[in-house]
Order: structure tokens, then sequence, then C-alpha cells
């Protein structure tokens, strides 16, 4: 008896039931990616699928394995903010699937900066976060004052940023490829500095400090959120903007503020992995890269809770860094973004999960309740 | 034998997690009979017609009709036992014409196209011979509240019910468009239509109904024949205990002008006419003051340009001398303005917030709750625990409750307490007994009165004619816009209050 | 001329066709932001049914094959949205989002396994159908016809008959501004919303094969349908919901995204010596700006991204 009672409250907890809902999510999200992997090719599925949860596991030397950790955490930290991005915007009622856009103009001022202008990363950094910040508040001002649906405005932002940005670093690229030129030979006082982390991972040397700024930015976001005047504002007009209107907090400017805040945050997601060294822009992709929109997977994942976010953003990283190690003649690499876009699509069922889950310990507590009653009722008769 | 009971509602027993809204209730629709349904708001009446109407299915208990239990699982069922319902809020698709709504679910059709000249005889035939008048062509967002009831009641003759339902459907009425729905039951009466009418007001039930059964929390307190009781006796049977209806206030000289109104005008979001039309009016210490009229004559409007919801697009708003017409909400309520909202879910409260976190709704941002941008829990949570003991707001687990679990009568007195702790010159209070029970309004009423004895001035917007009557100083009366009378309850009576809603009659010199 | 003439009808087809799809989809209830994900499954249907029809198939045969496969598999991918929304009453803003993300992963990977399947040294995310394409063009002087056009017109005509004219519109329509209202009435809500969607899959697949035969070289489904999801619910918020406005935003947009293709062609254009990507922005910049202007006042269906639940009230 006391054992349920303790388990019934354990699974009412919302934090139990977001982390049962992530945990359900990821299960069938592998499992459907394998079956997906089965389709294809059913002779390497069940090494793939390894392949892909394995990750850095894939090396057998344990050195190796701690460098390729190491690269899987330098592009977590990018992965994290862009996931912040997106949490701090639904926070207050906002999808902001324009992190993608924001990502890339953060890249472009970042590496221009860098290159062009020949600054020190600290500079190109908050350049980056100016440049998203500049592009959020834009999507905010179309939200706020021409009633334009977030969504659609992001989207055209978001091609809108990369035509941009590939013109724009056209100017500091390679002679013989579409790729920019690198930070070590251009500036290196424009990397990041690694303050002796990256001997941690063998000598990798992308680790640098931006992996413990990105979980100190997360730190920073719970407690805006939660702390402070400022959060409960913005959450408020999130839940409700005509209550929030109502009691005087002025809405406009905070949808403003809100987009701004989550598209620094975005930008700077860029910053930090571009100003590692680790990848180069490259000036002919036609694409919008996908770290904004594994941004909104890692924030779902997370239960939109920050500290949440820090877990799911290394493991979507993690199995989106694991597909590189596929094997190329049977699989492409993209078997996990269809991982990471079907756990977007489950996180959509989460709330119905919650519901359901709750009905039924409702109905389980009801009938306890009743039997208990009974039980009662017939020791009454007997006496 | 021919069956005396058009339908019988057998031991209905309805449950929603947590409460049972039916609990084992019997009622009997003769045919041809006026039948009122009496209960408090909760008592469980709109849940016992949805079950009627398919849209609800009973846990227990059974439908018969004609001698025969039936089975309704969905309004088609309903509608093919010749039942059809007037909902409380109104089933009208804004956007469509008033044909296109009636003939909506039993469209006329050919290959699936639509025939709808057909349909538009049959309507205008019908709409001739009960007296609903109607424009078939016109779409529902343009047309009044009387004639989308009436487009509702066509939508039933439309289906040919026999069983004919309606909710609480006076409520939006003006006493003379009161009358004229009562001639109109009675007329379907005449046609041999079975009807059951829901209501709270025992006035109505007195004058139109033939029988009478009384709910109270869910439970069935019996049926009686209306001829042989009286209004004391039904209400006693629906509240549990007497009622006295009558709100004691001291006679009170007004003092010194606190909020002065003069020459707004605020433009419409639904038309192109001016919602406000140059209102002036003034607002004293120690008066409640009554803006009456039936919804949609401006009053929404004027109140969202006073509490600076709206910006007026001419006039000025002044609060005790100051001129707050420029001011932003927040300013507003620094100056001395209180606003328990109309719409309690929309505006007054976040319902995913907890109790707490709505109570400090109005002054999270005062040095009291904030030290530089971050909240103080501690004082909020002491703040809320006082409020909640004094003016005795229950809740599951105190301040930490969600405001969305709470039932509707504490989150309105969640917002009462809220907005009178701010200590306000001016209290402003919109509909604050909407869809509450005897209780609670009683509460609600006393508090209003309690701030207008201590000095302080009060706008009061109300369409409860009742309530109108019993709690304020002066009334004045919105008609399209514009003050067209102002009156004593003292000395002015319903029906003149009701000539004056109606644009019938109106004062120039106020 | 002729040719942007040429190119400007195409891209309208399938942004009338796509925008239509989102309309039925909105006045039932559902947002379909999904819209792009369910165009990349209907032209990877029409693509693959492209590449594997013999080449001595009719080019009649060939058209109504590929309108099928479209339509089927932008019908089938729909149905995510459709149970993940109505069934399930999920956040539609997410769904719509994952299914966009799914269809280019899903389609990518697909295409990949089955080149590199073929030719374990082919990992191109094309398919080959330039010759097959043939079938859907007649030449009328320097001005290519495309069969998708009169296709696209008789959608827009039928739309707007559906709509407008029929017991089913009638009922749709009601499922979008007030759904307890229809169901009080005794209309499947649940369902009439499913057929919303459905018909969205329906035209969004098609508009998807649309899209990525409109231009001269073969689409890499790598890179989705690059946002013309979303310019298409652009031109149907221009649109107002309304088959007949629809058809002129689209035409508006089309041309811009036509100028893209073709501006090479233009001396004045050439002279303004603007860098190629300025034409590719332009229809993104272009339908930023409309909806600055367009959107204060819209006529969106009251209900729409509500999920509807018949126990409350």
């Amino acid at each position: 008896m006391e054992k349920t009672k303790t388990r019934n409250s354990l699974l009412r907890n919302a934090g139990v039931q977001s982390l049962l809902a992530s945990l359900l999510c990821i299960l069938i999200g592998l499992l459907v990616g394998y079956l997906v992997l089965l389709a294809i090719n059913p002779a390497g599925a069940g090494k793939a699928i390894a392949t892909i949860v394995r990750n850095f596991f894939y090396y057998p030397s344990p050195s190796a394995q701690m460098k390729y950790l190491g690269s899987t955490l330098v592009k977590t930290s990018p992965l994290l903010l862009c996931s912040l991005s997106v949490l701090f915007a639904y926070k207050v009622g906002l999808f902001n699937i324009g992190a993608a856009g924001q990502y890339v103009v953060g890249a472009g001022a970042s590496l221009y900066c860098a290159l062009a202008l020949d600054m020190p990363w600290y500079l190109c950094l908050l350049a980056a976060v100016a440049a998203g910040a500049l592009l959020g508040a834009l999507s905010g001002v179309l939200k706020a004052y021409c009633n334009v649906n977030e969504v659609i405005s992001c989207i055209m932002l978001n091609w809108i940023s990369l035509y941009m940005v590939n013109t724009l670093l056209t100017n500091v690229k390679e002679y013989s490829s579409p790729y920019t030129l690198t930070l070590a030979s251009t500036n290196p006082g424009a990397l990041i500095p690694s303050l002796g982390l990256g001997s941690l991972f063998n000598n990798n040397q992308y680790v640098t400090i931006a992996i413990p700024l990105a979980v100190l930015v997360t730190v920073v976001i719970w407690v805006l959120l939660e702390k402070t005047k400022l959060g409960y504002e913005l959450k408020a007009t999130g839940f409700n903007k005509d209550a929030a209107q109502y009691c005087g907090m002025r809405e406009k400017q905070n949808i403003i503020l809100t987009m701004a805040i989550a598209g620094g945050l975005a930008g700077m997601a860029a910053s930090l992995l571009y100003l590692t060294g680790f990848e180069q822009w490259s000036c002919t992709q036609s694409a919008v890269p996908a770290m904004g929109f594994n941004g909104i997977a890692a924030a779902f994942l997370g239960g939109l809770n920050p500290i949440g976010t820090i877990f799911s953003s290394y493991f979507i990283q993690h199995i989106t860094s694991g597909g590189a190690y596929v094997d190329k003649t049977m699989y492409s690499s993209q078997i996990s973004d269809f991982i990471s876009a079907l756990i977007i699509y489950l996180c959509g069922f989460v709330l119905f999960f919650k519901y359901a889950l709750n009905n039924r310990l409702d109905r389980r507590a009801e009938r306890e309740a009743r039997a208990a009653q009974a039980a009662a009722n017939q020791e009454g008769g007997e006496r | 034998m021919e069956e005396t009971y058009a339908v019988e509602m057998l031991n209905i027993t309805k449950r929603f997690p947590g409460i049972i809204a039916n609990d084992n209730i019997t009622l009997r629709l003769k045919k041809g009979e006026i039948h009122a349904l009496l209960g408090e708001n909760g008592a469980g009446k709109s849940t016992l017609m949805s079950v009627l109407f398919g849209l609800y299915r009973p846990e227990e208990g059974s439908i018969r009709m004609g001698g025969r239990e039936v089975s309704i699982k969905d309004p088609n069922d309903a509608n093919a036992l010749g039942i059809g319902m007037v909902h409380q809020h109104f089933k009208l698709v804004e956007c469509f014409t008033v044909l296109d709504n009636i003939i909506m679910g039993v469209e006329p059709s050919k290959y699936g196209f639509l025939q709808k000249a057909e349909a538009r005889e049959k309507v205008v035939a019908l709409s001739d011979k009960y007296g609903l008048r109607v424009d078939p062509d016109a779409k529902v967002e343009d047309i009044s509240v009387g004639m989308q009831q009436r487009t509702e009641i066509l939508k039933m003759l439309y289906r040919e019910n026999k069983i004919l339902i309606f909710d609480e459907p006076t409520a939006v009425l003006t006493p003379q468009e009161i009358e004229e729905l009562m001639e109109i039951m009675r007329g379907l009466k005449a046609e041999g239509k079975s009807i059951l009418f829901i209501t709270h007001k025992l006035n109505e039930i007195v004058a139109v109904a033939d029988r009478c059964t009384v709910l109270r929390k869910g439970a069935y307190m019996g049926t009686v024949d209306v001829a042989d009781s009286s209004k004391e006796e039904l209400s006693r049977m629906m509240v549990g205990r007497d009622v006295d209806f009558a709100v004691r206030k001291k006679a009170r000289a007004p003092g010194q002008v606190v909020l002065e109104v003069e020459g707004v005008t605020v433009a419409s979001k639904m038309h192109k006419n001016n919602a406000v039309k140059n209102v002036s009016f003034q607002v004293r210490e120690g008066e409640i003051v009554c803006l009456a009229g039936i919804d949609g004559n401006g009053q929404t409007e004027l109140v969202h340009a006073l509490t600076g919801l709206v910006k007026p697009s001419a006039g000025s708003f002044s609060l005790r001398g100051v001129d707050m017409t420029r001011d932003s909400i927040r300013e507003r309520s620094k100056l001395g303005l209180s606003h328990i909202p109309e719409d309690r879910h929309k505006h007054g409260l976040v319902l995913d917030y907890t109790l707490e976190q709505n109570l400090v709704l109005e002054n999270y941002w005062k040095p009291e709750f904030q030290n530089r941008g971050f909240i103080r829990f501690k004082a909020v949570r002491e703040y809320a625990q006082r409020l909640i003991e004094q003016y005795d707001i229950r809740s599951g687990q105190g301040p930490v409750t969600k405001a969305r679990s709470m039932s509707g009568g504490n989150q309105q007195k969640a917002i009462v307490a809220r907005e009178i702790d701010k200590d306000p010159e001016l209290l402003v209070a919109v509909q604050p007994t909407r869809g509450l029970d005897v209780g609670a309004i009683e509460y609600i009423h006393r508090q209003i009165v309690a701030q207008r004895d201590q000095g302080k001035a009060v706008l009061l917007v109300s369409l409860e004619l009742d309530e109108v009557m019993s709690l304020s100083d002066r009334i004045l009366v919105m008609y399209e816009g514009e003050i067209v009378g102002e009156l004593d309850p003292k000395t002015a009576t319903v029906e003149e209050l009701g000539l004056y809603m109606a644009g019938a009659k109106r004062k120039e010199a106020v | 001329m002729a040719l942007l003439v040429q190119y400007t009808l195409i891209f309208a087809s399938v942004l009338v066709l796509v925008a239509l799809g989102g309309c039925f989809s909105e006045h039932s209830g559902v947002i379909n932001i999904g819209l792009e994900g369910i165009m990349v499954m209907g032209a990877l249907g029409g693509a693959l049914m492209l590449n594997f029809l013999p080449p001595e198939t009719s080019a009649f045969m060939v058209v109504v094959l590929t309108v099928l496969a479209a339509v089927a598999l932008g019908a089938v991918y729909s149905l995510l949205l459709a149970v993940a929304a109505v069934s399930f009453k999920a956040d539609q803003t997410i769904v719509g989002t994952a299914m966009n993300l799914l269809g280019t992963a899903a389609a990518t990977v697909f295409v990949k396994a089955m080149n590199t399947s073929i030719n374990p040294n082919n990992v191109s995310s094309t398919i080959q159908y330039i010759a097959a394409k043939k079938a859907f063009l007649v030449k009328l002087g320097g001005f290519e016809f495309n069969w998708f056009m009169l296709l696209a017109a008789i959608a827009l005509a039928c739309s707007y008959v559906l709509l407008y004219k029929t017991r089913f519109g009638l009922r749709l329509m009601a499922c979008g501004e007030h759904p307890s209202a229809a169901d009080s009435v005794g209309i499947n809500v649940y369902k009439m919303r499913y057929a919303g969607v459905l018909i969205s899959g329906i035209l969004g697949g098609l508009g998807g094969i649309v899209y990525i035969t409109a231009g001269v070289s073969e689409w890499k489904f790598e890179n989705g349908v690059a946002g013309f999801g979303f310019l298409s619910l652009a031109v149907m918020i221009f649109g107002q919901w309304r088959p007949s406005r629809i058809a002129l935003a689209a035409l508006l947009f089309g041309l811009f995204r036509a100028l893209s293709n073709v501006y090479t062609g233009f001396d004045f254009l050439m002279a303004l010596n603007l860098p190629s990507s300025v034409y590719n922005m332009l229809p993104y910049i272009i339908s930023l700006v409309v909806l600055a202007f367009t959107s204060g006042k819209s006529r969106a269906p009251k209900a729409e991204g509500i999920p509807y639940d018949k126990g409350q009230r």
C-alpha cells in the first residue's frame, strides 16, 4: 500500500513525467530508425544503429575515444545554445524556428569580424550575439506590430540570412575552395582560448572554454526564467498575453525582447563553433545548417527545462556525430537527422502522454478510494 | 393509451474527474408543457441537458421516449428523435449567413451541391408562422443578439424538433425582449411542442412554466407544479436555505469627484461605427455607479479605454483631478485604479500560474516583492497567505495551487482580493458575479458595498438587472455607445430601465 | 519574355496548389506548417514514378501516373499531421516543424540508399527524371506549356466550388470557425479535420512534384523544397484564405521567384549588376514585406490551431 502510494506520487511529479516522456521519445525514435535501416538493408542495420548510439566508442583506443568525445562536446555547446534559444522563446509563447537563421548570421558576423576585421575572439563573439539578437528582434517587431506569424517570418529570414551570409563571407574565402579562410592561419587571436581544456581530451585543439561557457549561459537562462521579475513577466506573457497586458506588462516590448534574447543565444551558438576553428563556412551551401533545427529537438526532448536541455543536447549531438560513422556503402549519415526529426515529432505527443498518465492515475486513485470506502463500510456492517 | 411524457430521463448519473455533476437525477417532460429546470450556476443543469442532447454519455441511468428506452450517442441521434437545443452560448458560425447556420448539418443538396433556394422558402415560412423576425441573408456577426437567438430557435423548427431545450435563454436579453421570448415559447407550446427551460431566475419560471424541477450541487431536489408553489419555496429548494436577495447598504452622501470622464469616444474593432460615442460622467467618493445596458452597447469598450487596454479616439479620463488619458496601464494602476475584468480567464488570471503568482500579478514589480530584478519568494508567499486567509480563498494546495484547478467562485475571489487589497481610489468591476453561485455572489456584493462604505468610488458594469437595481446608487444606461439615461434605483422600475436599455426612451440632458 | 511568363506560371502553379492545400487544412481548423515536408514527399513519389516508368510509356500515362504517385505519397504523409493534431491534440507547430525536417531527412536517406544500392560510388541525392519529364511539356513557339499549369487552374476552380457551393465546404469551414457549433448539429469535427488535412496532403504532394520538375536541373533532395511550403503559406495569408485571391497572390510571388531563374535575360536587370543572391532572396523578402502589411487585419479561421476536444465546451 505504502509502496504504491510513493510510486504514484513519483509518477505524478511533473519532472519525472517529462523524463519518462523524453526517454520514451528516444526509445521509439531509435526503434523506428532501426526499422528504417532494416528496410533499406537488413544486413547492416543492427550494426549501423549500434554505431550511431556508440558514436566515439567506434574507436578502440581510450585516447581516441576521449578525443572524439571532445569533438562531440565541441558541437554540443552550439547545439545547447540553439536549444536554449528555442526554449526561451517557447516559454514566452513564441516558436523560434528562426534559431537556424540567427545561427547563420551569428556565423557570418563572427567569421567576418575575425577574418576581415581582425578582431579578437571576444569581440567576434559579441558581434555574433548582436547579429543574432538583431535578426531575432526583427521577427519580434513583425510579430508585435504587424501581427506576422513568427514561424513564417523566421523561415523567410532563415533563407534571406543564408544568401546574405554566403555573399558576405565570399569576401574572406579561400581562393580555390568555397570555404572561408582558417582562423589559425589568418587571425589566431580570434580562436576561443582553450585554457588547457584541450589536454583533458587527448589534446583535442578544438576543445575550448566554449563548452563551460555554454553551460554557464544555460544556468543564467535558468535563473532568468525562474528567479527574476523579468522571467515572471515573460512567462506570464507566454501563458496568457491578455492577462499580461491587463496587469500592465508591456506585451509588445516583451515579445521583441524575448526574440532578441533568443536570437542572441542562437547567434552566440554559431560563434562558439566557428571560433574554435572546428569548421569553416562553405560559401556555396544551399541549405540552412541543421544546427538550429536540431535545437528544436533538443529543447523539447529536454522537457523545456534549461538544465534538461544540457542532457538532451548532448544526446542529439551524440547520435548526430554517431551518424557520421555508419557504413556509407549502405546508409547515409542523414539517418541521424531522420531520428532527431522523428524525436521532435514524438515530442508533439508529450502533452497527450502526460494527460493520459494523469488520467490513469486519477482513475486508479478513485478506484482505490472507492474500494477503501467499500471495505470500511463492510467492516462497519459486520460490527 | 397515449403516452403522457415526451421524454423521461431516469436516474441519470454523470461523473467528471473529481466531481459528480449529476447524481441520480430523474426528469420527466410532459407533452406540450413548459418545464423549467432550476438550479444555481454549477448545479448540473447544463450537464443534464447535454446528456439529453447527446453531448455527454451518462455513467448510469436511462432515457425513455414514448415508453421505449432510447440511446442518444451524439447530437444526430438527438435530432433524429426530435430533440433540439438553444445553447447558452449560441452555436452559430459568425461569418456564415443566418440561412447557412440554420441549414448546417441538414443541408438540402443534390450530388453534394447545396440547394439553398428551397431551404430559404422553408425558413421564411417558419419565421412568418412563429413571428420570428430574421434576415436569412444577413451574416450572424452583423445581427443583434435577439436575432441570433431567433436564428437558434429557427434551427430547431427547421429540423421539425418536438422537444425544445432552452439553456439560460434570457441572460442576454432586455426585459422587453424577454417578454417577447416568453410569448414565443407560449406560441410554441400551443403548437404542441414540449419545452425544457433552464434558468436560475424565479420570475421567469412563475411567468411561463407549468412545472419545475430543481437541482442543487448535482443532486435532485424534486419537481413541483409551479401554480402550487411560491418563489420563496423554489428559492429554498435551489439554494438550500433562505436567501435574502436584498443588499444592505447604509445611506451615504457621495463625496468629492474621483473619476471624471469627458467626451470619450472609442472606435469599434468589429464595425466602422464608434463603439462609444462622446460619453461623459463622474463617479464620486462613496458611491456605486452602475453602467447598465444590453451586452455589446459599448460598456466593454468604455471600460477598456478607461483601464488603458485600448486608446480612446477622443476625450479624457481623470482620476482625482489627474489626467490619465495617455498613461499606461501600470501608471493608472499606480494612480489608484483597480479593475475586476469582465473575463476572468482571458484577462484576470494566468491560469497556468499558481495562486500566489496570480495574487501578485498587479504588484510583483514593487520593491516589496522584488530586489534588483530578483523575485522575493518569501515575501510573495507571506502576502499570498494573508490574502488567502483574509478573503477566504479556498484551493487544493493553498498558495501553490494552479489557478486552473480552482473553482470559478474562488478564482473570482482571488481577483477581488488582489484588486481590493491594492486599496484603490476607484474600483472598476465588470460583471463581477457572472457564473457564480449564490454564496459567492453574496460575498462579492458585500465586498463591493464595503468599498463604497469606506468612501471608495465604484464603477460597476453589469448585465444582471437584479444586481443593477440592488447594488447601485446611480444607474447610467448605455445604448449604442451613448449614455441615454440616468436613473435612481430607489425610484426607477425595471420596466423603465428596460425601455432605456432597448433604446425606446432617452433623456436628452443627463 | 516568354521565358519569364513560363517560369512565372509554373511557379505560380506550385504556389496555388500548395496554398490551396494550406487553405483546406486551415479552413478545417488545422494549421499546416508541415506543407514543406509534404511537398518533399510528393516530389519523391513523383520523381520515383518518373524514374521507373519505362521510356516507351505514353505521355498521357506518364502525367497521370506521376500525379497519382505524388498525390498518394503526399496524402499518406499528411496523415502524420492529422493523427497527431486531430486525434492526439498535439501542438500543431511542433508536429508541422518535425514533418518538414522528417520529410527532407527521410527522402534523402531513401534516395541515397537507392542510389548506392545501384552503384556503391553514387552518394548523390538526386533522381534521374529529366528525360521522362518531357511528357509534361508542350512547345508553343518559345513558350513551354506545362500540363501542370492546367492542373493548377483546374484545382483552383474545383477548390472554389468545393468550398463555397457544396455541403462539404460549408461543413469544413464550420469546423474551422466554430467546431462546437458544427458538433452540435451532428457534424463529425474529427472526420472533417482529417479530410481537410488529407486534401492539403494531396495538393501539397502535387505541388511538390511540380516544383522540383520546374527547373532545368535535377533536384537535390537534401535541400528539401527551399522554403517553398512556407512561401505558399504566405500566399495563403496574403490571399486571405480565399481561392480567388490566392490565385492573384500566387502570380505575384511566382513572378518574383521566376526572376531569379531568368533575370540574366533582361538587359536592364543585368545593368543593375546585382549579385545573383539578391534575386534568390527576392521572393522571401517580398513575402516578408507583404505579410507585414497584410497580416494586421487577417481573416484567419477563428478556431485554427486549437485542438478540438469533445469533452470541453
